[in-house]
């Protein structure tokens, strides 16, 4: 029993590795790229902003078929697979490197262009190693984002086909469905560990040493890891530099060279969408009135979501923050918890799903939270709680002020900045999960909770691509309206109010 | 004068803000020779944008600058240190000679000469954030001279140094300068202190308020090491502070 077992943890781990290494080189290079052109960051920025805000799950069909089509049997599946992960670990790593970059001083840029670095050694020298830190805080995000679609990624049912990689979320779900008990829990117990060494031996440990944030850790291993990496880095980036001073590549190279990428990428994409069918195609009327009318349920469900997330984090954050012992403890149970696949929540639950009236509802609100809640919740531990500054304690210590008062006047305003990031991400994250939380086929036994989720899992389940794919659009379009109105106006308030600091 | 090593050839340039648009330089127009040049003028004027635009950070909107050299390097010693904070000393100074091609180990070992050079052999392995403004400002001066320049720009490279500090780095500037040790053949230096620019400069190149012209140059011509109390130096102190409040 033990050999398909090791050889799914592997492989789900390869996935991992391979869509986590993807991600960051990707968020190093248009990161930079955005922070120090101009051109680049006024195209990239609504583009990103549009990207992180959209059910990733919707367009997945679109992009399987894709990949599938694209590439050799075996291949297609497997490249999906990692692009699935790849695009839920990497906005916000980007945004973590453009804003570390573009925060630099700019005379440091100046000194690089003095002494006629170029451009491999400005981006080796200067703008990574200033990216690192962020890099690090946002990767204990990504990661637990990537487990979350693991299953997602690995079991795929389209049409009358499904696909299945091996891998745990395979191995877990098909233990379940065949009633092994045994195997289930074992898969669960490997996928959980995993979970647990990666963050102990390698992100809080980077994250404890890169930014000095208390985090449950054991060190060694991660110096070791630490070493080989900058090792690697380092040789990969002298080779460049070497390269580049040789050749003295002349700047209209780089601007054709990002030209074609842009023609690339949106021929790319005109194919995708022409390849799912086509949007102009008949029969797409009544299916885009159908997601208008499912709009108001999950907007009322995502809207929930989203306050019972800040709340939670909100508690979870002040008791990390009371009390030195339950620190450390609520914070490793978060990363747990936060990586637990999506539709791994379903078996679990699925005795109380199936016994009680409103189980299904639970179930789909544990998977909703998932979606969402961790984004808050690490936005507060890792940068909300480092903004909370000694003087401020100090002085309501001094004044007495406690309790709810302190809540009030003390804790929630200076966590505000760090609240409003994580809550615009949560509510991405919420309409992300909303298509696995509201529909769920469980070997025959469906559970529909009906909103735009279900509705966009039903089509993706009959097969109908052009159909999922126009209705992600139609979504993505009324959360980015939200996002414009709502969310701006909410940031400038906070910003306004909140931004300064201690004065 | 000896033979020209910079030619600042009727440059001018003006800044957008919104709408409006703001002239800095007009018309100016220098020769530099093998010689320690001073540039000074009121607060605002455009003095450094006349040396970013000489160091090639910042194009003209007119006129040019030429380079008397077929290998036109220059060093910038920036008013604030700007050392990378996650290398060491040596490699910040080493960084530049490697990445216009030059390995690693070589890279290093010149940028140990001229560590040495400014007295810091010693904190070679040190990291920026462990060392005194006034050791990370002789860091910076080891990074310019160290890429062997033809021409040495500096931006008030003493302004922010206790004046122990910075009257002990001019002294060494002023020696590196006097005793030919580096490849630098002229040095042009912003500065808004009088006192400063006579002790150190062979000439004096007064601006007007903004947009900057040129409005008087004084040969020095003093002998070094120059006495601030002798009654030459104080004449000339007199004759610039009258034509920068002109
Ligand atoms: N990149 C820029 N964009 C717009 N305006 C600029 C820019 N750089 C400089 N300026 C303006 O040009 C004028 C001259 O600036 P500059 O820094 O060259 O003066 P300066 O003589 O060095 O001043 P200081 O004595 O304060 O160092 C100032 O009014 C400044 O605001
Ligand atoms: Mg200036």
């Amino acid at each position: 029993m033990l050999p398909p077992l090791l050889v799914a943890a592997l492989a789900s781990t390869l996935r991992m590795l391979s869509a986590y290494v993807l991600s960051v080189l990707t968020a190093l290079v248009a990161g930079v790229a955005m922070a120090r052109s101009r051109a680049v960051e006024s195209v990239l920025l609504p583009v990103l902003d549009i990207l992180q805000s959209i059910p990733i799950l919707g367009f997945f069909p679109a992009a399987l078929l894709f990949f599938v089509s694209a590439l050799p049997r075996g291949w297609g599946q497997e490249v999906a697979a990692v692009f699935l992960i790849f695009t839920s670990q990497v906005w916000n790593l980007i945004f973590g490197v453009y804003s570390s970059v573009k925060s630099l001083d700019p005379s440091l840029f100046d000194m690089a262009k003095v002494y006629r670095m170029g451009r491999a050694a400005t981006f080796f020298y200067v703008c990574v190693p200033a990216a690192r830190n962020s890099l690090i805080a946002n990767s204990l995000i990504s990661w637990a984002g990537g487990w979350f679609f693991l299953t997602s990624s690995e079991v795929i049912s389209m049409g009358s086909e499904e696909y299945r990689l091996v891998g745990l979320g395979t191995y877990i779900v098909e233990a379940f469905e065949r009633g092994d008990t045994v195997s289930f829990g074992l898969g669960m117990a490997v996928l959980v560990s995993i979970i647990m060494a990666t963050y102990l031996l390698v992100w809080n440990a980077a994250a404890q040493q890169a930014l000095g944030r208390r985090l449950p850790s054991l060190g060694p291993a991660y110096e070791a890891l630490r070493d080989l990496v900058s090792k690697l880095w380092g040789a990969l980036g002298d080779a460049l530099v070497g390269l580049s001073s040789r050749l003295r590549v002349p700047r209209y190279a780089w601007r054709a060279v990002g030209a074609a990428l842009a023609a690339y990428l949106a021929a790319e994409l005109a194919l995708l969408i022409s390849g799912s069918g086509g949007l102009g195609a008949g029969g797409l009327l009544p299916t885009l009135a159908a997601v208008l009318a499912a709009l108001p349920v999950s907007l009322a469900r995502v809207a929930a979501v989203v306050a019972l997330s800040a709340a939670l984090s909100l508690a979870a954050a002040y008791a990390c923050y009371r009390s030195e012992r339950a620190g450390p403890a609520v914070i490793l149970a978060g990363e747990v918890l936060a990586s637990i696949p999506a539709i791994l929540w379903w078996p679990l639950l699925a005795g109380l799903a199936a016994r009680r009236p409103y189980g299904p509802y639970v179930v789909s609100g544990v998977i909703f939270l998932q979606g969402s809640l961790w984004y808050l919740f690490f936005n507060l531990m890792v940068y909300g709680l480092a903004s909370l500054r000694r003087e401020v304690e100090e002085m309501a210590s001094v004044y007495r002020v406690r309790g709810w008062w302190y809540l009030r006047c003390v804790f929630v305003p200076f966590l505000m900045p760090s609240l409003a990031a994580g809550a615009l991400s949560a509510w991405g994250g919420a309409w992300n999960a909303s298509i696995a939380a509201e529909y769920v086929d469980l070997g025959g036994q469906a559970i529909d909770l009906g909103g735009v989720g279900a509705l966009m899992s039903k089509l993706a389940s009959s097969g109908d691509y052009a159909g999922v794919t126009a209705s992600a659009l139609l979504l993505s379009l009324t959360i980015v309206l939200f996002n414009k109105t709502f969310w701006r106006r909410l940031f400038k308030y906070v910003e306004e109010r909140y931004g300064g600091g201690v004065e | 004068m000896s033979q020209p090593v910079l030619s600042i050839v009727g440059v001018s340039k003006s800044f957008r803000q919104g709408r409006t648009s703001l002239k800095v330089l007009d018309g100016i127009t220098l020769e530099v020779g093998e010689e320690f040049v001073a540039i000074l003028g009121p607060s605002g004027c455009g003095k450094t944008t006349l040396l970013r635009i000489i160091a090639g950070l910042e194009r003209p909107d007119e006129g040019q600058i030429v380079i008397h050299s077929k290998e036109p390097r220059v060093g910038f010693i920036f008013q604030f240190p700007t050392l990378l904070p996650w290398l060491t000393v040596v490699d910040n100074v080493a960084l530049p000679l490697r990445a216009n091609g030059m390995g690693w180990e070589e890279a290093r070992e010149r940028a140990r000469k001229y560590l040495s050079l400014v007295g810091l052999q010693a904190f070679e392995d040190f990291y920026p954030r462990e060392l005194s403004g006034g050791m990370k400002q002789r860091v910076n001066i080891a990074r310019a001279l160290a890429v062997e320049p033809i021409i040495l720009l500096m931006d008030e490279p003493f302004s922010n140094l206790d004046p122990l500090t910075a009257e002990a780095l001019r002294t060494e500037i002023l020696d590196l300068w006097t005793l030919k040790v580096t490849s630098v053949r002229a040095i042009v230096m912003v500065t808004h202190n009088v006192d400063e620019a006579i002790f150190m400069a062979d000439k004096l190149v007064i601006l007007t308020p903004r947009p900057a012209r040129v409005r008087g140059v004084i040969e020095v011509g003093l002998p070094r090491p120059r006495d601030r109390r002798s009654a030459e130096f104080q004449k000339l102190e007199d004759k610039v502070y009258e034509l920068l409040s002109a």
